[in-house]
């Protein structure tokens, strides 16, 4: 970008001339661009997965949806759901503390369309460049033996109150949960700019 | 437009510009029907075209019996623009043979044309997407040599289709709202859906390569060019425009066996270059204020390490624990950070997982966490151990369970020295748990809980409270437990790396060469870097004026910016 135009966008963006003149207008950018392939492990068939992106303060998600939710896939075969469900974001940056992370649900619909928690997981986007095929393993949080004996027959068990707030750590000590399936992914991942700050990732 | 995808004789060509622009420039010429070959004709591509033309002319009528203008012709054709042949000509003149609209439009447009002093075409004309031929050809195309052919049923459909050349929009985002399925299809839908259905147009130029006074004979019609165009910009021609290969050449049937060789040329206005530059600063403005204003929401400052400091930041995960004895698993961990180590207030150094019921996997008993965390932590390069190798931070852990009765048990001690090198890495460490001799602590453990445990967790290593130089660990009994698994992705940051970035660059590719010496060179290239950064500091901060000192930082880090 040449100095005369830079000169003519001060007089009208005094803010983002400063902003450009700073980082060479230039921010640090993450694009994740993959998959939730699938689920497996799960007791139950005929599984969803709800799923967000969390970040801290210092970025910011440009485009793409940082949330959603699967559609309900019933396997016939063996015990691998497939969703294929696509995740296309684009973060800006201006720092690396809160470095996005993944938070996943896993949700049975039974028969009567009623819905229950089979998983939790939670986990960090790669931080490094390159497609990588991941496995977020998932758990469940664990109810009383009568409430595992009703959820075998009637299905249904305890939920979190805040799934947000378990993906922090701080409270996680608080839980007694049991392993449940492993969630794939396959996210592809492209930083630029970090490295003009010094970062190697 | 750009470069044509060549394939089996078309060519493929994307443009955004309107379609209606694009013109062909289309030359024929008869070679000759008994005598010797003609040499190829000059390149017709750059300088004005009246006088070569009449040259070739000229050339083409020594070589032959034919008035010149019979045996070259030359037309330049718009996008469906219609050329009509003499057999149209014929046909369309006398109303009565005008059945469709279109028929009686094109007898109004060669009345037209006779009043305006006769065609200017004669031997090149156009089929144009509306005409019946370009249905017909496109039905009736045979793709084998079979005298049985039939069209297979999927082509039907794709005819059927194709012309009907309806308009439809493409889905927009909202209609995603109302209906993602269509769970009674009509027979309409299933058509439209299950073939190719980009609505495409068809034009062909033809050429009436009949013996002289003989035009107008559907035998002697031959297609010379073939375009298509469809709604996204894409256009085919087919066979391509005449490059350096020289000229297609048609040989007929029949007894003279004549040859006719013909170009095709893109007589499309060009831009102007200055409009085109117009039009490429106005791209360049638009994405420039984009940009500028996407990093206004970002903000400006990315946070920078102080100069001479190293910030290692680990985005971590504990992941699973599996082949442990007992059920209800937890894993309590924490950061250990050695001399020249520093981190924030505010990050915790150590944590607990929650308890996890296992589920067997295979043959292992499993425990999954998936316990994400996040250290961040400074190495700052002290004064008196320039030359020796930093330490780094490590991870103690213990894996616990806790049974339905309350009884703590340990269940394996493990430790993982954080990666020197930045990137992912998936670690699974093994564990081991002290153990007693005998049964009785056995049994101790099994009924009761609790069992031998270590006083100083940091004993898994080298104990923080050891100052021998022999660490002697004869008659401690251990057993293997089972494992734990964390996946890690280090970043480091610091001002070194700037400047360093392409010297590194030029390093490692020469290490690469030498063969694996990277990965041990890593710290010795991240302190020699430190290092430079430093001295080159110290030199700077000596040769500055004092009240200079405190925007120095800044200022070196203006000058790395390119």
């Amino acid at each position: 970008m040449g100095t005369p135009k830079m000169a003519s966008a001060t007089l009208t963006f005094p803010t983002w001339r400063r902003a450009v003149r700073s980082t060479g207008g230039s921010m640090a950018e993450l694009h994740v661009i993959g998959q939730i392939v699938g689920g497996s492990g799960f007791p139950r068939r005929r599984l969803f997965c709800k799923w967000g992106l969390h970040a801290g303060g210092a970025w910011k998600l440009l485009s793409g949806s940082g949330s959603g939710q699967t559609q309900v896939d019933d396997p016939q075969a063996d015990d691998v759901a497939y969703w294929c469900h696509p995740l296309d974001v684009h973060f800006a940056t201006k720092g690396l503390q809160g470095w996005p992370k993944l938070h996943l649900q896993v949700w049975h619909q039974d028969e009567l369309g009623r819905g229950e928690v089979l998983g939790y997981g939670f986990c960090h986007v790669p931080a490094t460049p390159g497609c990588h095929a991941l496995t977020c393993v998932t758990w469940r949080p664990r109810g009383t033996w009568r409430e595992r004996l009703s959820q075998r027959f009637v299905g249904g068990g305890p939920q979190l109150r805040n799934p947000d707030a378990a993906g922090a750590a701080a409270d996680r000590f608080r839980l007694r949960t049991e392993a449940a399936g492993i969630v794939h992914l396959q996210l592809g991942v492209v930083l630029r700019h970090f490295g003009r700050y010094g970062v190697e990732c | 437009m750009a470069d044509p995808l060549q394939s089996a004789g078309g060519a493929v060509y994307r443009s955004r510009d309107p379609v209606h622009n694009l013109r062909l420039r289309v030359r024929i010429q008869r070679v000759t029907s008994a005598g010797p070959l003609l040499p190829q004709a000059p390149p017709l591509l750059a300088g004005p075209r009246g006088p070569e033309l009449l040259g070739l002319a000229d050339r083409a009528a020594t070589g032959a019996r034919r008035p010149p203008d019979e045996e070259e012709e030359e037309a330049e054709v718009g996008w469906q623009e219609k050329l009509f042949s003499q057999f149209e000509v014929d046909l369309y003149q006398n109303e009565s043979a005008c059945q469709t609209p279109l028929d009686r439009q094109y007898h109004k447009e060669i009345l037209k044309l006779e009043k305006a002093g006769g065609r200017k075409n004669y031997r090149i004309f156009t089929y144009i997407d509306h005409d019946r031929f370009t249905n017909l050809e496109e039905h009736c195309q045979k793709v084998t040599d079979s005298d049985h052919e039939v069209p297979s049923y999927l082509a039907e459909r794709m005819a059927n289709v194709r012309r009907r050349r309806q308009d439809r929009r493409p889905i927009e985002a909202s209609s995603l709202k109302s209906k993602i399925i269509t769970w009674e299809p009509s027979e309409e839908f299933i058509k439209n859906n299950h073939v190719i259905n980009t609505p495409v147009q068809t034009m062909y130029i033809m050429g009436d390569l009949g013996p002289y006074g003989k035009l107008g004979h559907r035998e002697y019609e031959h297609v010379l060019c073939t375009i298509k165009v469809d709604g996204n910009g894409v256009i085919t021609v087919k066979p391509d425009f005449t490059g350096t290969k020289g000229a297609y050449r048609i040989e007929l049937d029949g007894e003279k066996r004549e040859v006719w060789k013909y170009t095709i040329e893109n007589a499309s206005v060009q831009v102007q270059p200055e409009e085109e530059e117009r039009e490429q600063c106005v791209f360049r403005d638009l994405y420039g204020r984009h940009k500028e204003y996407l990093s206004g929401l970002v903000g400006s400052e990315f946070e920078m390490t102080l100069p001479g400091t190293l910030r290692l930041f680990v985005n971590g995960e504990i992941v699973s624990a599996q082949g442990y004895e007992y059920d209800n698993l937890y894993v309590h961990f924490f950061l250990e950070l050695p001399n020249q180590w520093s981190s924030p207030t505010f990050q915790q150094l150590s944590g607990v997982t929650q308890t996890c019921a296992t589920k067997t996997v295979g043959w292992d008993n499993v425990a999954y966490f998936c316990y994400p965390f996040t250290l961040e932590m400074f190495f700052t390069q002290g004064d008196e151990s320039e030359d020796s190798l930093p330490q780094w931070p490590v991870l103690y852990f213990e894996v616990l369970s806790l049974d339905f009765w309350q009884r703590y048990r340990v269940e394996g001690y493990g430790s993982l020295v954080l990666p020197v090198s930045p990137g992912l890495h998936t670690l699974t460490i093994p564990t081991w748990r002290p153990v007693e001799l005998g049964t009785v602590a056995e049994l101790r453990r099994f009924f009761i809980g609790g069992s031998p445990e270590l006083e100083d967790i940091t004993y898994i290593r080298i104990p923080s409270t050891f100052k021998g130089e022999r660490l002697s660990r004869f008659g401690f009994r251990t057993e293997t437990t089972g494992s734990v698994t964390f996946r890690l992705y280090c970043l480091q940051q610091s001002r070194a790396f700037l400047e360093t970035s392409a010297l590194r660059q030029r390093m490692q590719s020469v290490l690469d060469r030498l063969g694996g010496f990277s990965q041990q060179s890593s710290v010795y290239n991240v302190l020699e870097a430190f290092q430079r950064a430093r001295r080159r500091m110290q030199e700077a901060r000596e040769s500055l004026p004092r009240d200079l000192i405190g925007t120095s930082a800044s200022a070196v880090h203006q000058l790395q910016e390119p």
